[in-house]
């Protein structure tokens, strides 16, 4: 569990990190070369990667917002459309963080497997 | 474990990634476009609080430092050291605040949005460079290039815009760009010119030739001149009748022979017939202050981005403070320490069609003066998102280009095939040169030095100087015409229908100081018939000149604030002439009836009579003349207009054109058609808003919005704007159309002129920025903001929010 706990807390900081200086596709990316280097398991390896991605995604929407107080939130919830909730788009953000990153984790992890 | 099994879930992982990175036709890019460090929410902007913020920004090709302060409703006010980084500083600014509606208003106007939304956006692409609107601009820009300084504006300009581009990574480009997943091209200064030809499409493109032409062949030329008549029942003319004319007038060319065209065509949407403005200026005499105050509110289609961008610009020579068209350098409406103008459009007929007679298919010959001429070809390359690139030929008489070929399906309706185009959009001019002049002018002869620059979108240019002079100047280029020359399509073998020059410059219908104390211009006729050129036998309906006409002359003891009650006025000049007439032709019991009896004539924004009345108007122009003139769509045909129909209610109640012609064995009388469109008209608002009522408020029939570039984009657009007025109303807000930019100066001998503004918008095309739709609130109450107006980037002013200083990189 610690283990856990400890890889994606990596995967989200290292992510954060990335995100700021590389395309978007690169956190997914460095998500897989930490489970590469780490020799993640294959088991489980998704559920760690989305969890990571889930809250990098949305903390650091959630805080981009919260500096940035705007009415763009809630014109993006209608646009998508999601009826203009922005909780909804939080979680629709954390989604797709967690999908993308919860699949690199998976293919490096995999990669490594002898 | 075999390598298949082993990079399985790398394959999968590329293919969500790849899926997630790109566009699916109106789908955005999911996984850039939500990326919390890549996508929307990077563009979210903080409002700007407390304290001024000091900021320093290197931009390359500056000269000099350029101190820039923003106001309270992030306008900058541009303090630069010479033309060079006046211009430069105003592209990097208009571009920070605006580049992705720049970029798409320009591949609008150079028909080249397939290259942004794929095959869809064909039709209208290449209607766009069938018209020439390419072939305008390139010949405009040689125009403008010929002026030294109009050069050195539009080039520092383009420098500007590129320096703001190439700041740009993909975390920071404008909202739209992650929306439709694509990224700006560097600017170029023909893109001005094509933003400036595109002025002429929004205004000066519209054409009833072939319509009337299928009248003409439907009904005769006597019926279709009765009914289509070349001068008003009721005008009140932009330049007052018995006004002294001060030129020697040149020979009219002689018309020639009477042609029946071929007429055609399609059915589909136009231009909306609402965009028109109003300006006016009021002398000293008429003021409390004594000094000449102006006023300007052009209506055009209201949109977000806001079409307008208000800017201050200084430097040596120039302090100059009003709203600016993003895409083009200097201010186009506003004022200076010594003066102010302002615009509206001049509704002459300077579009004509030509019917091509050609030699055969090749379509390399066509006959004109009784020979064999050549045609010029243009090939129009058209990249297409996601698609092979479309080749066009487009083939050019001496009169411009064939925009359909016969056997083409036309874009829009009013648009004839197999006919030449010749427009004055086509001509080259060097309208910069006009506005580069008139931000510096001083007086009324540098005003009027600046206006024989000027070609198209003609436009009624309204003046007042500290001086005390007023005046106002209908201008632009004007072909020379017989009488009712291009009223009907012209036969394009005949010589004599050609265009035959152009009216002196010198010529142009203008007044200066009138006896009656104002100048005003709401689009109606220039000038009463006495005038001695012949420019259009059709132009806005009279409502709104008379109506502004009518205040002005009653009016003393003016101030700003009184010419701001005008702006806003909703009083129904046509319902007070037109209600009486109906109200005698209708027996009802229905309430709705006593509502409109009781209405107080104003199309207030809660208004139910105005909503009954603006109903039963449209239903009645639809019974009497849809039957004749909307009865087959292959051959489209206007109705006549309003002013005709008040004309036949008052004069005429036997007309035959009462008697609806598809009810075979009934003759209508004009009652049954009066009181079936009320009944009608009642119908449908039952239908819409239910029971007589609070839901039938004028506001609610209307529905005024300020919609997003972007058709269709409702979540960032504003709708439901609880405003009053109409398309015959001062107030001139419809549905899409309005006043785009309200503004009113004050001229002041020694001290600040003082401005007041607005717009339905804000200074920011970012939806994410608070300024982004912040001046619509206070536009919808009919408010103006005072504009503020510096003479020192140091000057202190508790409205100054932000300083910022561009320095030489």
């Amino acid at each position: 569990m610690k283990y856990s706990l400890g890889l994606t807390l990596v995967i989200v900081v290292v992510g954060a990190i990335i995100g700021m200086y590389l395309p978007w596709y690169a956190m997914g990316i460095s998500a897989a070369i930490i489970a590469y280097v780490l020799g993640m398991k294959t088991k489980g390896s998704f559920v760690i990667g989305f969890a990571a991605g889930f809250i990098l995604w949305t903390l650091a929407a959630y805080y981009t917002a919260l500096g940035h107080p705007s009415t763009l939130p809630s014109r993006m919830a209608s646009l998508l459309p999601l009826k203009g909730q922005v909780s909804l788009l939080y979680v629709v953000t954390g989604i797709i963080g967690g999908l993308t990153t919860g699949l690199w984790v998976w293919a490096g992890a995999r990669l490594r497997q002898k | 474990m075999n390598l298949v099994k082993k990079v399985f879930p790398l394959l999968i992982t590329l293919c969500v990634t790849y899926v997630l990175s790109n566009s699916w036709g109106t789908i955005p890019p999911f996984g850039k476009f939500l990326s919390p460090f890549h996508g929307f929410w990077v563009n979210a902007e903080a409002p700007e609080t407390g304290e001024p913020t000091d900021e320093n920004l290197q931009i390359p090709g500056l000269q000099k430092p350029v101190k820039v302060v923003y106001d309270e409703m992030g306008i900058p006010h541009i303090f630069a050291e010479n033309d060079h980084d006046l211009y430069l500083a105003q592209g990097y600014l208009t571009a920070k605040d605006r580049l992705w509606q720049m970029e798409f208003q320009t591949h609008f106007a150079g028909g080249r949005i397939s290259e942004i939304v794929g095959d869809k956006g064909l039709a209208s692409d290449q209607f766009q460079r069938r018209m020439g609107s390419v072939y305008g601009a390139e010949q405009s820009f040689e125009g403008m290039k010929a002026d030294p300084k109009a050069k050195v504006a539009l080039e520092a300009y383009s420098d500007g815009v590129n320096a703001y581009i190439n700041s740009l990574d993909e975390r920071n480009l404008p909202l739209e760009y992650k929306l439709l997943n694509y990224s700006p091209e560097p600017w170029s200064p023909i893109k001005s010119a094509l933003f400036l030809k595109n002025m002429s499409f929004v205004l000066a493109s519209g054409t009833d030739d072939l319509k009337m032409t299928n009248i003409l062949r439907q009904y005769g030329r006597e019926v279709a001149e009765d009914l289509f008549p070349n001068y008003p029942f009721e005008e009140s003319p932009i330049i007052p009748s018995g006004s002294p004319i001060d030129f020697k007038p040149v020979p009219i060319p002689a018309s020639p022979k009477d042609f029946m065209g071929l007429g055609s065509s399609m059915q589909t949407p136009e231009k909306d017939p609402n965009i028109g403005s109003n300006n006016w200026a009021v002398s000293g005499n008429k003021t409390v202050s004594g000094m000449p105050i102006l006023a300007n509110d052009p209506h055009l289609t209201l949109s977000l981005p806001s079409i307008w961008y208000q800017v201050q610009l200084v430097a040596p020579g120039v302090n100059v403070y009003g709203s600016t068209m993003p895409g083009t350098p200097n201010v186009i409406t506003g004022f200076n320490k010594d003066i102010a103008w302002g615009v509206t459009n001049v509704g002459s007929d300077v579009l004509d069609w030509y019917q091509v007679k050609f030699k055969d298919a090749s379509k390399l010959e066509y006959w004109h003066g009784g020979q064999w001429k050549k045609t010029k070809l243009r090939i129009e390359t058209f990249k297409i998102k996601g698609k092979k690139d479309f080749v066009d030929t487009v083939f050019f008489t001496h009169h411009g280009p064939v925009v359909y070929l016969s056997h083409e399906k036309a874009f829009k309706s009013n648009i004839p095939v197999g006919h030449a185009l010749r427009w004055i959009a086509h001509e080259k001019s060097q309208e910069l040169t006009t506005f580069y002049k008139l931000n510096r002018a001083k007086n009324y002869s540098d005003y009027t030095e600046a206006l024989t620059y000027y070609a198209a979108p003609a436009q009624n240019f309204v003046f007042a100087s500290n001086e005390g002079d007023i005046a106002l100047w209908v201008n632009g280029k004007f072909p020379l015409k017989s009488k009712l020359q291009g009223k009907y399509l012209m036969d394009g073998t005949d010589p004599a229908a050609d265009w035959q020059g152009f009216i002196p410059q010198a010529h142009n219908p203008h007044v200066k100081n009138p006896v009656r104390g104002f100048v005003s211009s709401a689009n109606q006729f220039s000038t009463d018939p006495a005038y001695p050129y012949y420019l259009g036998w059709q132009y806005a309906p009279s409502e709104r000149g008379r109506r502004i006409n009518e205040r002005l002359a009653a009016m003393s003891k003016i101030t700003v604030d009184s010419l701001r009650g005008l702006q806003n006025d909703n009083f129904n000049i046509r319902a007070r002439k037109l209600l009486p007439l109906l109200l005698a032709q209708v027996d009802s019991k229905d309430k709705a009836l006593d509502e409109l009896k009781r209405w107080n004539l104003q199309n207030s924004s809660e208004s139910v009579g105005a909503t009954i009345f603006e109903t039963w108007v449209l239903t009645l122009q639809s019974f009497l003349w849809d039957d004749e003139f909307d009865s087959d769509e292959k051959v489209p045909m206007n109705r006549p207009a309003m002013d005709r129909t008040i004309h036949l209610l008052e004069h005429e109640g036997s007309a035959r054109w009462w008697d609806n012609v598809k009810t075979k064995n009934k003759k209508e009388t004009m009652r049954d058609i009066v009181s079936g469109s009320f009944q009608a008209a009642l119908d449908t608002l039952k239908k819409h808003h239910g029971p007589l009522g609070a839901e039938w408020a004028w506001y609610k029939q209307k529905e005024t919005g300020v919609r997003h570039l972007i058709p269709g984009m409702d979540a960032l657009s504003r709708l439901h704007i609880p405003v009053g007025g109409g398309g015959s109303i001062v107030n001139a807000t419809t549905t899409r159309t309005g006043p785009s930019w309200r503004f009113i100066v004050e001229l002041s001998k020694k001290g600040t002129p003082k401005g007041y503004g607005i717009y339905p918008g804000g200074q920011s095309g970012n939806p994410g920025s608070a300024h982004y739709d912040d001046l619509i609130d206070t536009w919808a109450k009919g408010e103006l903001k005072p504009l503020l107006y510096l003479d020192q980037p140091t000057q202190s002013s508790n409205r100054i929010r932000k300083k910022l200083t561009l320095s030489v990189q």
